[in-house]
């Protein structure tokens, strides 16, 4: 058990991320994830490989923390302004110089599926089938968004 | 370059760039690169984004093993199933012996607690045997749980 949560626990807290946004929160899906899948561990049915089955139970807990802080945003009064990828403010995004830096906060402001499909094909190495189990489309759907995401990207960082 | 061959190599930039592609593939993408600017360009981008991918700020594998055992040891459902499923074992002779003198001589309060139609309820709405679990140690426990529960996690814990 422990070789796994060594092996997967990054590649979950960077899913969660791209969708939440919020580090502290990426960090308490993450943990969710693996109580949620070691407590469904009998209902893995082996037909997805079990890092794409983890990142599923991944982006979908990420998705339910996403909507339960949404909720919470709505009814507090003291939020202001919108929630920018990670805390980074969009002129402060524009100032970063350092590539890779530049290119993560570019990511982030990707529509969801663009940004977990680079993510997951980079970062995780997954193919477009898996990525599409993740994200819940088609493979195809995968790759478009997937090459979407990277065209925008290019743009942006022009 | 021709369309069809960018195409293929962008697909496989991902792996080549993070050193998952295999020999032949990574050859293909090589012999691509020289000759086509575009596709150099996008090897950069996904370089970058790969070179600074997310690490979690701290290492939360001991978080998150705490919080299984946490569960395992003291979650109220999950629990009770496998209490029920550790007294069905001892009913039969799992091997892990408890000691007599601790024994108590009447059910414990929590036993009343399941609702009904949870497998493991006697007709009387008490746990069969729930009371000899009182005396086993935290590691005996652990070690039925693990035992128990190897199963059903089919050997990957």
């Amino acid at each position: 058990m422990s070789a796994l949560v060594q092996r997967y626990h990054g590649a979950s807290y960077r899913v969660a991320l791209s969708v939440v946004s919020d580090s502290d929160t990426a960090m308490d899906v993450a943990q969710d994830t693996f109580l949620k899948a070691f407590r469904a561990l009998d209902r893995f049915r082996g037909d997805a490989s079990f890092k794409t089955w983890l990142l599923t139970i991944t982006a979908n807990e990420a998705r339910g923390a996403l909507r339960k802080r949404q909720r919470r945003q709505e009814t507090s009064i003291d939020d202001a302004g919108p929630i920018s990828a990670d805390g980074i403010d969009p002129a402060e995004a524009a100032a970063i110089t350092d590539e890779s830096t530049r290119a993560r906060t570019m990511l982030e402001r990707l529509p969801e599926k663009q940004k977990l499909s680079v993510s997951l094909r980079i970062d995780e190495g997954l193919s477009f089938r898996e990525i599409g189990d993740v994200i819940g489309s088609s493979e195809g759907a995968a790759r478009v968004n997937y090459f979407h995401g990277i065209r925008r990207l290019r743009e942006m960082m022009e | 370059m021709n369309e069809t061959e960018c195409g293929a190599v962008r697909e496989l930039l991902p792996g080549f760039a993070t050193n998952r592609l295999g020999a032949r593939d990574a050859e293909y993408v090589e012999a691509h690169l020289p000759g086509c600017a575009e596709c150099r360009e996008e090897l950069e981008l996904v370089q970058s984004l790969f070179a600074a991918r997310p690490q979690p700020p701290v290492d939360p594998a001991e978080q998150i093993l705490a919080g299984v055992h946490a569960e395992r040891r003291g979650g109220s459902r999950p629990w009770w199933g496998i209490s029920a499923a550790a007294v069905a074992a001892l009913a039969i002779g799992v091997g892990i012996a408890s000691d007599p003198d601790a024994v108590p001589t009447e059910a414990p309060e929590y036993a009343t607690e399941l609702a009904e139609g949870d497998l493991w309820l006697s007709d009387g709405g008490l746990v069969a045997g729930a009371p000899t679990l009182e005396g086993l140690s935290d590691e005996a426990l652990q070690a039925l749980f693990d035992e128990l529960t190897a199963g059903s996690a089919g050997g990957a814990v």
